[in-house]
């Protein structure tokens, strides 16, 4: 790879900028790679107003990370990305104002000595200034997009980090080989890029740009492979039984959504799962109800022509049928699954986002016992503070954008399940009525 | 046993007048002819209009619980002949109907005989219970069983059957009437033992057809039958679990603030559209279905079949006796034996018989073949006879059928639009909704 993410030029936009800061909550791991590539090099050199990431904030203040800031440049970032949020919530209904598309096709196979995989090819088309390249198309692989998630939720801890298809499939007898089976990953996963493309934050990771650009990704990914449990810290407070004394009313209020949520998602997912599965078995009656119309019409010489309508008839409405079906587990049930996902991934974000106040609040408390003593609040628990409230901003902006993401999927998603059925109630319709007038025609003579 | 005679015994009407028709010969349009001016029910109003359960003790003195059907006549104009009945309304139970039916069938061979609704509950909807107690059953019963009446009522000849006429007026009358005619029923008791088949040398092609169509509608009717219930279940399956998304997506709604109302009302839809398409489905497969009928008339079509083959049989046989008759005769004449016989060792072990003794003979013989060969003959008519009103009902049958069957597909096929429209309706609405998410 040749110096794939290195913006060029000088960030105009705020986007930009925000593309340079490095969250206060990021890990640094990637940044010591970065130092150590010439990605990092290059980043370095580049002209960036406020470079936040360089050497100094990486070992000593891996957890702490944040860099020598005040709380008013803490605040600052997040206030900015939440308005910027909101901004880009507005350019997605136009959708014109995106810089960057990103699309997954083509899925094929490989076989090699070792393993069978499937490859996909993701393109890329972008007027951003962080690419060389106006356009690019390289092939990955599922444990590549596995990767580019690992990364983000490393780098991106105080984002919603959208989810990956299933690794493995539920019912272990799909064949992993198949043609529908790649098709719906390949949906997933073009979903799952495209859902980061179109994140304020999430778009300008540098993992995400190498992931779009790289030749060999390979290479990328043995570098990061220090792998430090980012929070284990703060779970220590966790689970050492701390309660949280403040813990806002408004997470409180998103996980229990988020449960409730699951939970219906879990119910339509079931509901759907047995429509199809009795819509199949009322499709395998059909097939055989049909023909016996087509029998019987051998045995009648005067009704030949209408039992024959029947049949035809019959058989049209399953075609019909069977197209609902695969229109459903193909287009409906992915997308449940999907918020299925997501719901939980945004769970686990909550919980981090709990630890990260608990260590706060416990820093705050061994402060304040100190503090008869000591007049001043050490920097120490300034800095847990500011990362809880980084932590609480970006997560409401992301709220905000999931919940409206989620109200226009959904609205799709129903209003095109409704349309699906409406088309299969309007074919049997039309089938049924033709077969009217070739009843009737031969009973007027009689 | 011949037709005309038959009506000569059982028919109210002037039997001269009957018998003067008949011996005009094949007259195509007699059927149709009297079913439109003579038919009882131009005169007579005819419904079974309630079932009554009862319990009571049967012949062998077992209490047993049947239920009682009230059969209610009235008469359409003055001049009816069951003017002078003395009561419009009875109560008969299905084993009386079944009676009556069995009569008609031995004493109209060629009829096709509408058959009974059925003894249990087959081929139905898992929702409606085969319980020969249950209301919905009673009920579908009670249809069947005025539909048999009804068309027995509107056939050219059943219509005017004095036992049918006891069944539908005489209280106490009617066994009795019915076990005159039992005379009747005893000397066709070989029909009873109609499931052997008989070895017909010449059958009749046109009858050999018949019998196979309803063979195989028959299997295809109770094909479709099946498989049809099947259908039904299923979809039935399709439509409870589409009304599932009612109450889930309300129950989603309460946690969402701008999709809530679209999902709330969305829900709504699904619940009660859903529970109404169930409704029409469960009306449609709970009424008694043409088709069911025929499956019923195919087996009627076939006991026409069978009484012709017996018929075919019997002339068979006077033949074949005759002609051997014959051939004795002949050999007595001329003393020869012309087949290797036990008769013509015995006459060659004891000698030749005295000129007495075959003079004797011979007469016995030829005054036996004079009676086959008029035994023959009227065989012969019978059978003629018997072709042609079979062949008469048959094609009346097939007319009836015909239009009977579109009927039934034509309701079948309205239901099915009606069912296509609702679905379109539910998902409309839901459409409708979710768009102002």
């Amino acid at each position: 790879m040749s110096g794939s993410s290195t913006p060029k030029s000088l960030p105009t936009s705020g986007q930009q900028s925000l593309h340079d800061i490095k969250h206060p909550l990021s890990c640094s791991p990637s940044a010591e790679d970065d130092a150590a590539g010439e990605n990092g090099a290059v980043i370095i050199e580049s002209p960036s107003p406020d470079l936040p990431n360089t050497e100094p904030s990486s070992l000593a203040d891996k957890d702490l990370s944040l860099p020598n800031g005040t709380p008013a440049d803490t605040s600052s970032p997040a206030s900015s990305s939440s308005l910027l949020n909101r901004l880009q919530l507005d350019d997605d209904l136009d959708g014109e104002t995106r810089d960057l598309f990103v699309t997954v096709d083509d899925p094929k196979k490989h076989v090699c000595t070792m393993e069978t995989y499937i490859t996909y090819r993701v393109s890329t088309k972008t007027t951003r200034t962080e690419f060389d390249l106006p356009e690019y198309s390289i092939r990955r692989r599922y444990q590549d997009f596995d990767w580019l998630r690992n990364k983000l939720e490393e780098t991106q801890p105080t984002h919603f980090i959208p989810p990956l298809p299933e690794k493995f499939v539920v019912k272990g007898v799909v064949d992993r080989f198949s043609e529908e089976f790649v098709e719906t990953r390949r949906k997933a996963l073009d979903k799952f890029l495209k859902r980061i493309a179109d994140h304020p934050v999430l778009s300008f990771n540098e993992h995400f740009n190498v992931f779009l650009t790289a030749k060999d990704l390979n290479s990328h990914k043995k570098q990061g492979i220090t792998l430090l449990s980012k929070m284990g810290e703060s779970v220590r407070y966790v689970t050492s039984g701390y309660k949280l004394r403040n813990r806002p009313v408004e997470f409180a209020t998103i996980t229990d959504y988020l449960d409730t949520f699951q939970l219906k998602l879990g119910t339509i997912d079931r509901i759907a799962q047995r429509i199809i599965k009795e819509e199949v078995e009322y499709l395998m009656e059909l097939r055989e109800y049909g023909p016996v119309y087509s029998t019987w019409s051998g045995l009648e010489r005067e009704l030949n022509e209408p039992l024959e309508g029947v049949s035809a008839c019959v058989g049209n409405c399953s075609t019909a049928l069977e197209e609902l079906t695969e229109d459903m587990s193909e287009d409906f049930l992915p997308v449940i699954r999907e918020y299925m996902l997501y719901s939980e991934s945004m769970k686990t974000v909550l919980k981090k986002r709990d630890q990260v106040q608990a260590e706060y609040e416990a820093k705050a408390e061994a402060a304040a016992l100190k503090r008869e003593e000591r007049s001043t609040v050490p920097t120490d628990v300034e800095k847990c503070q500011d990362k809880v409230e980084c932590f609480n901003a970006d997560l409401k902006a992301d709220m905000d954008r999931w919940q409206n993401n989620k109200r226009q999927d959904f609205r799709q998603l129903l209003m095109g399940m409704a349309d699906k059925n409406i088309q299969y109630y309007e074919k049997c319709l039309t089938a049924w009525e033709s077969i009217i007038p070739l009843l009737q025609d031969k009973q007027e003579p009689k | 046993m011949s037709a005309d005679r038959e009506r000569e015994m059982f028919q109210s009407g002037d039997p001269e007048g009957e018998s003067g028709e008949e011996s005009e010969g094949p007259a195509p349009g007699r059927i149709g002819e009297m079913s439109d001016e003579n038919c009882l029910l131009k005169k007579l109003e005819i419904s079974v209009s309630e079932a009554e359960k009862r319990s009571g003790k049967n012949a062998v003195s077992m209490q047993e619980t049947y239920t009682a059907y009230l059969i209610e006549t009235r008469a359409l104009d003055g001049q009816s002949e069951l003017q002078n009945s003395p009561l419009d309304s009875l109560w008969r139970r299905y084993s009386e109907f079944e009676l009556l039916r069995n009569y008609l069938c031995v004493s109209y061979p060629y009829v096709v005989v509408p058959p009974l609704p059925e003894k249990r509950a087959e081929f139905v909807w898992h929702k409606l219970s085969a319980d020969n107690m249950d209301p919905d059953f009673v009920e579908r019963r009670r249809i069947g069983l005025e539909n048999f009446l009804l068309r027995v009522a509107s056939h050219p000849a059943l219509s005017h059957d004095d036992v049918f006429h006891a069944f539908l007026n005489q209280e106490s009358g009617w066994k009795e009437l019915l076990n005159e005619a039992g005379l009747q029923l005893k000397a066709d008791s070989r029909l009873k033992s109609l499931n052997a088949t008989f070895r017909v040398k010449n059958p009749d092609k046109r009858f050999t057809e018949l019998k196979h169509y309803s063979d195989e509608l028959q299997s295809v009717i109770s094909h479709l039958l099946r498989v049809r219930a099947r259908v039904a279940d299923r979809l039935y399956g399709v439509y409870k679990v589409h009304g599932n998304y009612g109450r889930v997506f309300s129950e989603w709604s309460a946690i969402e603030r701008e999709m809530g109302d679209g999902l709330q009302s969305a829900g709504a839809e699904y619940a009660s559209l859903y529970s109404m398409m169930i409704l029409v489905e469960e009306e449609h497969y709970s009424g008694i279905k043409p088709e069911q009928q025929y499956l019923f008339y195919a087996e009627a079509l076939r006991a026409v079949c069978r009484k012709h083959e017996l018929m075919q049989y019997d002339l068979e046989m006077s033949a074949l006796d005759l002609q051997s008759k014959k051939q004795q005769c002949e050999e007595l004449a001329t003393g020869t034996v012309r087949t290797f016989s036990l008769k013509g060792m015995t006459s060659k072990l004891f000698g030749q018989e005295t000129p007495e003794q075959r003079e004797a003979k011979m007469k016995l013989l030829e005054e036996q073949i004079e009676e086959g060969e008029e035994q023959l003959k009227s065989h012969n008519v019978e059978s003629r006879e018997f072709v042609r009103d079979a062949w008469q009902e048959v094609e009346r049958f097939k007319e009836q059928k015909n239009r009977d069957l579109k009927e039934a597909l034509i309701s079948y096929a309205v239901m099915q639009i009606s069912m296509c429209k609702k679905g379109i309706q539910v998902w409309s609405n839901a459409k409708e909704c979710f768009s102002k998410m």
